[in-house]
């Protein structure tokens, strides 16, 4: 296991989080519960994200989901 | 006269333009259902009589004189309270938008009531769309039909409830992570996610602009198409939605599924499924193999990240879309819904916009390497029995996340793949509960899903069955 594997989201990262972007204070509970949830969401990221994303046009999505329509596509 | 308790939409439809039955007399059948079950079920936030019976009145007068008919042409059906309506307030199932009044009217609701659909309310929901079980703190929980003590599923709890229990012909939903299909599976009906873009989004409560999906919830796989026949095509206010000509979906009823290739997901989907309702499972596929179709086993990829890959993009994007309110009004949100909504403050730009990007790789992958195996991919809808209000009552506490995950496992992967996915009813565990097959396939192809759905509801009749809360 590396060092990137174990990173985690703490309560403390996502309560000072929140206040960057304005919000009330969060309670512990609250933060808690983000940390778990983002930090799951970001390692999924991290696991999938194995290959160079550098050409893939932004919005191919779209043209994917209907060139994909076509069987023979 | 119809009875609403036994026909389906299809049926009643037709027998509204026959001139059988009035549009008035079956609405107020269907009002007279709502009113008796709502106590119990609590699925209706508002019964709409009055404008119901003035819409009912207005179908019969056009058929009176003899005016063109829509395909659904005076058939009472019910919409979650998140689609704008000018002439109503939508509360998306919130304390911060009770009372709140549109200046316009959602596509996909303008365009059921220009088919002929009467309104006859607006069903319950999960506060903002966000959560699978159908409590809400604000308004009460919605009761399953099958069982009041087990959960009606979410977000679209009253779409799910209101269908099963026979007061409404049809219903309106969204999904963004399984909110259609969820509450088909958990009552007992079918619930269609078409392909994203395939349902214009306009003016429906958005959670997720990348994610959200707007479907139809119904008995049978006829009255989906006759739903969706009328839901999809392009709309110029949703940028996301298809320019891709609508097929007529209820010629492809008939179709038949022999020779059709279904894929068994030999990964993630059938690890966890409990024993009860895997014997449903199993059942349906021997009646869909013996009907000439025939399975082929397929890997499904990075089905384990597909969930997490979504929720990165609604976090992120359900955060910019409550961040005023969750600065100014953080008192307002249930706590479950207030952590989830503010969990994109802690999903980096970098995560966001890699989850956006990898999108297009996933879908052109499960593509290629499922839907290049077979035309129809089949996973549990729901893999555990469907659980109780109590069980699942869990706010935002520690097991917030867990339950949910559990709740959502098989369905949520095809939102963020943008795929359409159809839940099926196959039957009822020991404890008289439903379960569900879901069926996807690729893009825009929707007709295969209802086509593969009629052929297994000619040969069984399990949408037949009416629960004990009817």
């Amino acid at each position: 296991m590396t060092d990137r594997d174990t990173v985690e989201l703490d309560a403390d990262l996502v309560a000072a989080l929140a206040r960057l972007v304005g919000y009330p204070p969060l309670d512990a509970e609250t933060a808690a519960r983000i940390a778990a949830g983002a930090g799951n969401a970001v390692a999924a990221v991290r696991a999938t994200a194995t290959v160079p994303l550098f050409d893939t046009e932004p919005g191919s999505y779209l043209v994917e989901l209907e060139r994909l329509a076509d069987p023979a596509a | 006269m119809i009875d609403p308790a036994r026909a389906t939409l299809v049926e009643a439809a037709a027998a509204l333009v026959r001139g059988e039955l009035t549009s008035e007399a079956l609405t107020r059948a269907c009002l007279e259902r709502a009113h008796r079950l709502n106590p119990t079920l609590n699925c209706f936030l508002r019964i709409e009589d009055e404008a119901a019976l003035a819409a009912a009145r207005r179908a019969d007068a056009a058929h009176a004189a003899g005016r063109p008919l829509g395909v659904l042409h005076g058939v009472p059906i019910a919409v979650k309270d998140m689609f704008y309506d000018a002439a109503r307030e939508t509360s998306s199932g919130s304390a911060i938008r009770r009372g709140f009044r549109s200046a316009t009217t959602a596509t996909a609701l303008a365009r059921l009531k220009a088919a002929g659909a009467v309104v006859l309310g607006a069903l319950n929901m999960t506060e903002f769309a966000l959560g699978p079980t159908g409590h809400n703190p604000f308004y009460g929980a919605c009761h399953n039909p099958w069982n009041p003590a087990h959960i009606a599923g979410g977000s679209s709890s009253g779409s799910g409830a209101a269908v099963a229990a026979r007061i409404a012909f049809g219903t309106l939903g969204s999904d963004t992570g399984g909110s259609i299909r969820l509450p088909a599976a958990a009552n007992g009906i079918l619930g269609l996610k078409p392909t994203y873009g395939r349902v214009p989004r306009t003016g429906a409560m958005p959670l997720s602009w990348s994610i959200d999906h707007v479907g139809p919830l119904a008995r049978t796989a006829a009255d989906l198409a006759r739903l969706l026949g009328v839901l999809a095509g392009h709309d110029p206010g949703d940028p996301t939605a298809s320019r891709r000509p609508v097929p007529d979906y209820e010629a492809a009823l008939g179709a038949g599924i022999a020779g059709l290739r279904l894929g068994v997901p030999r990964n993630f989907f059938f690890d966890d499924v409990e024993p009860d309702v895997r014997r449903a499972l199993d059942a349906a596929l021997a009646v869909l193999e013996g009907a000439g179709a025939r399975c082929v086993e397929v890997v499904v990829p990075a089905a384990e990240q597909l969930t997490e890959l979504g929720r990165t993009v609604v976090y992120a994007e359900a955060s910019a879309l409550h961040g005023h309110w969750l600065r100014t009004r953080p008192q307002d949100y249930s706590p479950q819904v207030r952590a989830r909504v503010a969990t994109g403050v802690a999903i980096p730009a970098a995560a966001y916009a890699e989850a956006l990007q990898l999108r297009a790789v996933l879908l052109r992958a499960f593509c290629e390497q499922v839907l290049g195996r077979c035309d129809v991919l089949l996973t549990p809808a729901l893999a555990i029995d469907v659980p109780t209000l109590a069980a699942t009552d869990v706010g935002g506490s520690a097991s917030m996340w867990a339950t949910i995950a559990q709740l959502l496992k098989c369905v949520a992967p095809f939102n963020y793949l943008g795929v359409p996915a159809l839940s099926l009813p196959v039957g009822f565990t020991p404890r008289g509960l439903p379960a569900a097959l879901q069926l996807v396939a690729r893009p825009f192809a929707e007709a295969t899903l209802l086509g593969a759905a009629a052929a297994y509801q000619r040969l069984t009749h399990w949408h037949e069955r009416l629960p004990p809360v009817h």
